[in-house]
């Protein structure tokens, strides 16, 4: 999984006209790499992230994922990238609090057409794999931020994707907790997955080789 | 496929979870769904009718009876108007060849039937065996008048055996009114048949029983010519023994046979009448023909009134779901931007919410459909009113227009879920 930008650029309709959120960032990232993305509130991160996971799209600039032309990928290719090649964790889950932390996992399985057996048992031993075993029924509700966050990542996995965008995943979590999903990830990576995190922990940056640091819509260094 | 079953999932869960939304938007669609089934229902019954009247009471029907509404300038003027007798009864069908029916009808009341030691008020009309031709709504016992009786004025008659009144009768009206009870239970509980009678002192061979056939067994045509009968005696006999005064006019009910011929022998009978009486119109041709077409056409446009009343319906109920469904999608931009980071792609959401849709159309359909079968029969019978047939295909045909209304007013907002950019709808609250 490698990830290419050259001089993105965005300009938020409806910001303030003229102050642009992203301003020309370009860099790559390889294949089984850890990079943190750090910077003070405001510069873009999350925007940067979005743009990288297809959630969003750059003003200008070029993008491509895997070698493939962002740009010319169609709105059904890009959900399914976004689908298959990508799981995201987000600083506030965005779990769906109807549903027990097993249908969560199924959801990202549900849109691939897997068989519902298969995508149940293998929802349980993604739960089992985060340390969740017997919480398959809880609502979102019903857990704590880092028990939600665990579930989040095991939706991450569900299609095993090679890659996984981290947007402050424990900007909500107690230390403890913090600690427990930051080894997740490393441990993620052991296993080949390329991960990107935005944090604001300047610890962890010293830990990963990759640092990406930010200010004002561009990369420092 | 898979794809519509989870969203069939999904939407289950959907309006379960908001039951009473769910709810207050399917219900105009379920008051459409009733109303067009009561109109369709009513418009194929006017057909059935239709077909009843051609089949057991004919459509190219006619009837003289004298013009009640003649006046006179001064009481001096006054002269008897002619009657109808027998004989211009048969002079009739002699000169207007090719009718299928000639019925000619004289009516005596209150008669007194003498039978086993019982006097019993009852009433006779004079007829022909044209008389079985049309409306039979019986089943004979016996025999029936035949011409033969006719010539010889042989004394004899049929008696005939009511049928309950139809449900929603006001019976306390029949029980005022009839001052035939005793009669009635005399043909009730008696077989009659080869039985010989005393009416106004003259005695009667019974030759046939006639039982009408319930109402609940019967569809009723446009033009029921509701008349009381009790007993029949052939129209000659009861002249010749004067229970007919040679004063009294025959009523004549005719049937041209083919609709086609009908305004053809309208023609030729009030011609008829015009050579044979003059050109005062002392009789009149009641057209019932014409009042058969009038019927159908208001109760067809009576459907149509219905109709369109539960277009409207639908039309509430398709903007009621379009309200629920663009209020879903803003209630749950959050939960689409969830959707489309794992995957979902903008067909995804957009088939996710019209599902959804459809299913409230689909169930409000149902609903409606039960609740118009509930009123169309048990209850319009219930509350005396005439039920109508309800066919299978109504309530299909009912929730098919139901789901089709609730997918095109779905179609706007699913477009509007679907053409949201995932990264703003995850920052949505
Ligand atoms: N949807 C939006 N519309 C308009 N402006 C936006 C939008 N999203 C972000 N911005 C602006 O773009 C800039 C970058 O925002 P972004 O969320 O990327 O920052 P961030 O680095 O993630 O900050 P934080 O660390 O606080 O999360 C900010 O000035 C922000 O106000
Ligand atoms: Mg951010």
């Amino acid at each position: 999984m490698s990830i290419a930008c050259a001089d993105l650029t965005k300009v938020y309709e409806g910001g303030q006209s003229g102050w642009p959120a992203l301003r020309g960032v370009s860099f790559t990232i390889e294949m089984g790499e850890f990079a943190v993305v750090t910077g003070p509130s405001g510069c873009g991160k999350s925007t940067l992230l979005n743009i990288i996971g297809l959630l969003d799209e750059p003003t200008s600039g070029k993008y491509s994922l895997n070698g493939r032309n962002v740009f010319s990928m169609s709105d059904s290719e890009r959900s399914d990238a976004r689908r298959d090649e990508i799981g995201f964790v987000f600083q506030s889950f965005h779990l769906l609090n109807r549903m027990t932390a097993l249908d969560n996992v199924c959801l990202p399985m549900m849109y691939a057409g897997v068989d519902s057996r298969e995508m149940r048992d293998r929802a349980a031993d993604l739960l089992h794999k985060v340390g969740l075993k017997g919480k398959e029924r809880k609502t979102p509700l019903e857990l704590s931020g880092g028990e939600r966050q665990r579930v989040s990542i095991a939706r991450a996995l569900a299609n095993s994707p090679k890659l996984i965008l981290a947007d402050e995943p424990t900007g909500n979590l107690d230390s403890v907790s913090s600690g427990e999903i930051v080894d997740t990830l490393f441990k993620l990576n052991g296993e080949g997955i390329t991960v990107v995190m935005v944090t604001h922990d300047r610890e962890l940056s010293k830990r990963v080789a990759r640092n990406i640091r930010m200010r004002d819509g561009r990369l420092e260094q | 496929m898979r794809a519509i079953l989870n969203a069939v999932k999904t939407g289950l869960t959907e309006i379960w979870a908001h039951k009473t939304r769910s709810v207050l938007s399917f219900l105009a669609i379920a008051a459409g769904s009733v109303v067009f089934i009561d109109a369709f229902s009513a418009i194929v019954d006017t057909y059935a009718r239709l077909e009843r009247q051609k089949e057991v009471s004919g459509i190219a029907r006619m009837r003289i009876s004298q013009n009640y509404s003649q006046t006179y300038s001064s009481p001096d003027d006054y002269v008897p108007p002619p009657a109808i007798s027998y004989e211009d009864v048969e002079k009739l069908k002699e000169k207007v060849p090719g009718l299928y029916m000639v019925s000619p009808e004289g009516r005596d009341w209150r008669n007194v039937l003498e039978y086993g030691g019982e006097r019993l008020t009852t009433s006779l009309t004079g007829v022909t065996p044209d008389w079985t031709k049309r409306d039979f709504i019986y089943t004979l016992k016996g025999r029936f008048l035949d011409w033969h009786d006719l010539e010889n004025k042989l004394r004899v008659c049929v008696l005939i055996k009511e049928a309950p009144p139809p449900p929603g009768f006001d019976k306390t009206m029949k029980k005022k009114y009839n001052f035939t009870g005793g009669y009635d239970t005399l043909v009730t509980h008696n077989d009659m048949v080869g039985k010989t009678v005393k009416i106004d002192g003259y005695t009667f061979t019974v030759i046939g029983v006639l039982e009408e056939i319930p109402y609940s067994k019967r569809t009723r045509s446009f033009v029921n010519s509701y008349q009381d009968y009790k007993i029949l005696a052939p129209v000659t006999t009861l002249i010749h023994y004067s229970f007919i005064g040679s004063y009294q006019s025959l009523d004549v009910n005719i049937d041209a046979g083919a609709e086609k011929d009908f305004e053809d022998y309208m023609k030729k009978v009030s011609n008829f009448l015009k050579i044979r009486f003059g050109d005062e119109e002392f009789f009149v041709v009641e057209n019932q023909l014409e009042d058969i077409r009038e019927k159908i056409a208001s109760s067809v446009r009576s459907g149509l009134v219905t109709i369109s009343l539960g277009m409207l319906a639908f039309l509430a109920g398709g903007i009621g779901i379009m309200n629920v469904t663009l209020a879903t999608v803003f209630a749950r931009t959050k939960e689409i931007g969830v959707r489309r980071a794992v995957g979902a792609s903008r067909s995804d959401i957009m088939l996710q919410f019209i599902v959804e849709a459809v299913m409230l159309g689909l169930i409000g359909g149902v609903l409606g459909s039960a609740l118009g079968y509930l009123w169309g029969v048990p209850i319009k019978v219930m509350v005396g009113m005439d039920a109508s047939p309800i066919k299978a295909w109504m309530p299909m045909v009912s929730v098919l227009i139901a789901a089709s209304t609730a997918f095109v007013f779905a179609i706007y907002p699913a477009w509007v879920a679907a053409g949201l950019k995932p990264a703003d709808a995850l920052r949505a609250e």
